[in-house]
């Protein structure tokens, strides 16, 4: 018995539908929440100087790290989603059964439980310092997601182009480097963007292992000041900005890539 | 087996029971039950014991409280990151979580008489030779957020200062490496340092107390009828001397 298709499947993604490409609006949603916080966050701190610009005074540091472990992970998660995603299409059982088994195993454990793991777990056999293993766990943990979508960028290049690549009397490699993966990449840079924005929001995770990134500085400040509602309404505006900031910027690249066909 | 008579012999002893008791809850003018946050991971004072109960000194010590005057609490497990912004947001009545008495918490909640001293004490592994939290400089320290041993590292200039969730995880980072010492409430210290088996082959104590402190069971600002209730049992704990032989239990 199969299930009837349904008849069309709603993706929703988890940044770049901000901004949404055809509003060309002056009052777009990203425009109002972009601009919103910033106000937000400059009204505060000249209307209410304390707390607020004690706040925004604290956590300019964290903000570094928060980019440091977004951005390391994010290059190392590519790389490894690379390697992963071509593994798995790879016509040796056993590279694309390992493939297989790393994005399975991966995306079975929750992100949070991953990095308790790699800090504290195998903190006993090797020590890595915070940041570093940070970014291992993220990218680890990212590299799953990417590499299914390298997997199905791929994939989704017809097989024509392979054969016709063969036929010209390319090696399969050639054929992988010249003609498919440059076609895929137009597929795959707009689900990755996604993936970095989620990447970006998730590294707030990091703080439970002790690295100093903007939550964990929130935290901190809170706990002493007891100032919750003002530190967390803060950090909240902060992340706004930036996974806005970033979402524009990847429908920006998007745009030029469409522009280009 | 009985006859009609006797039956309501028992009904009406049982009527009379219950006015009693009644009458002896109203004479408290509480009996009432309060929720109580506690941040269980930070033995001996609070921890969740095998049998996932919530057990410890404060729990002990605020159960004698309640019952020398006459109210009943229920505790609930609750991380120590946001227990004061919880107590404000009406999540609980009392917070009884080994919390120091500091003039900063002062200005935001209501404090019951200090129940029990302690201080501050820096843990170091084996090897290291630091006399002080002052001699630390240069090096790593973690304390638990927003604990006053966190504050004492902050204090001190040229140490940098690590942040955890809770306590075992700044030890644990200890033990992996990574931080040069950590400072929290002396039992704490003393349960972690000299008597956990994966520990005390690592950590040494370094000295002595550095601070003096006091507990307080912490209450919304201007609830004062709790506030009263508490420092009238803390009186008669104390009184009575269950505090000491607490002490003794919990504090070997």
């Amino acid at each position: 018995m199969s299930e009837p298709r349904p008849a069309a499947l709603v993706e929703v993604g988890d940044g770049a539908a901000i901004p949404v490409r055809s509003d060309r609006g002056l009052f777009t949603a990203w425009r109002i929440a972009f601009f919103g916080a910033f106000a937000a966050l400059a009204g505060l701190a000249l209307l209410k100087p304390d707390p607020y610009r004690a706040i925004l005074k604290f956590v300019p540091d964290g903000i570094v790290v928060t980019f440091e472990v977004t951005l390391g992970a994010i290059a190392l998660a590519l790389l490894i989603g690379l390697v992963a995603g071509l593994g798995r299409i790879a016509e040796n059982r056993l590279v694309s059964g390992a493939a297989a088994l790393y994005v399975e195993v991966i995306r079975g454990i929750p992100l949070l439980v991953q990095i308790f793991y790699i800090y504290y777990a195998l903190g006993r056999f090797v020590k890595v310092p915070p940041l570093a293993s940070a970014i291992i766990a993220m990218a680890v943990c990212y590299g799953a997601y990417i590499g299914e979508v390298v997997r199905a960028g791929i994939q989704s290049i017809p097989k024509g182009q392979t054969e016709a690549a063969l036929a010209l009397g390319m090696s399969r490699a050639q054929a992988m480097r010249h003609v498919i993966l440059p076609q895929a990449l137009r597929v795959i840079l707009p689900p990755i963007g996604n993936e970095f924005i989620a990447l970006l929001k998730d590294s707030s995770l990091v703080s439970i292992i002790a690295v100093a990134d903007l939550l964990r500085r929130g935290r901190e400040f809170a706990s002493e000041s007891f100032a919750y509602f003002e530190t967390y309404t803060v950090i909240a505006l902060v992340y706004l900005v930036i996974t806005l900031f970033f979402s524009k910027l990847i429908g920006l690249l998007e745009e030029r890539l469409h522009a280009g066909r | 087996m009985g006859t009609i008579g006797q039956i309501t012999t028992k009904v009406t002893a049982a009527v009379c029971a219950g006015a009693v008791l009644l009458t002896l809850g109203l004479a408290h003018a509480a009996g009432k039950t309060y929720t109580v946050a506690t941040d269980a991971t930070w033995p001996p004072m609070e921890m969740v014991n095998a049998n996932k109960q919530i057990v410890g000194l404060d729990i002990d010590y605020l159960t004698a409280v309640a019952k020398e005057a006459g109210f009943a609490v229920t505790f609930k497990n609750t991380a120590w990151d946001g227990i004061f912004a919880g107590l404000e947001a009406g999540q609980y009545d009392i917070i009884a979580s080994s919390v120091t008495i500091t003039e900063e918490r002062r200005k935001k909640y209501d404090f019951s008489a200090p129940y029990i001293d302690i201080g501050q004490i820096l843990v170091v592994p084996k090897a290291e030779t630091a006399a002080t939290l002052a001699a630390m400089k240069g090096k790593k320290v973690g304390a638990q957020i927003g604990t006053t041993g966190a504050f004492e590292i902050k204090k001190v200039e040229g140490v940098e200062p690590k942040s955890y969730d809770e306590i075992g995880l700044a030890f644990e980072d200890m033990a992996a490496g990574r931080i040069a010492g950590v400072v929290c409430d002396e039992p704490v210290a003393v349960q972690f340092a000299l008597q956990k088996a994966e520990y005390k082959e690592k950590f040494k104590i370094v000295g002595s107390p550095f601070t003096t402190e006091a507990y307080g069971f912490v209450v919304r600002k201007g609830d004062a009828a709790l506030l009263d209730l508490l420092n009238k049992g803390i009186a008669a704990v104390k009184a009575k001397r269950l505090d000491e032989q607490l002490r003794a239990t919990w504090l070997r």
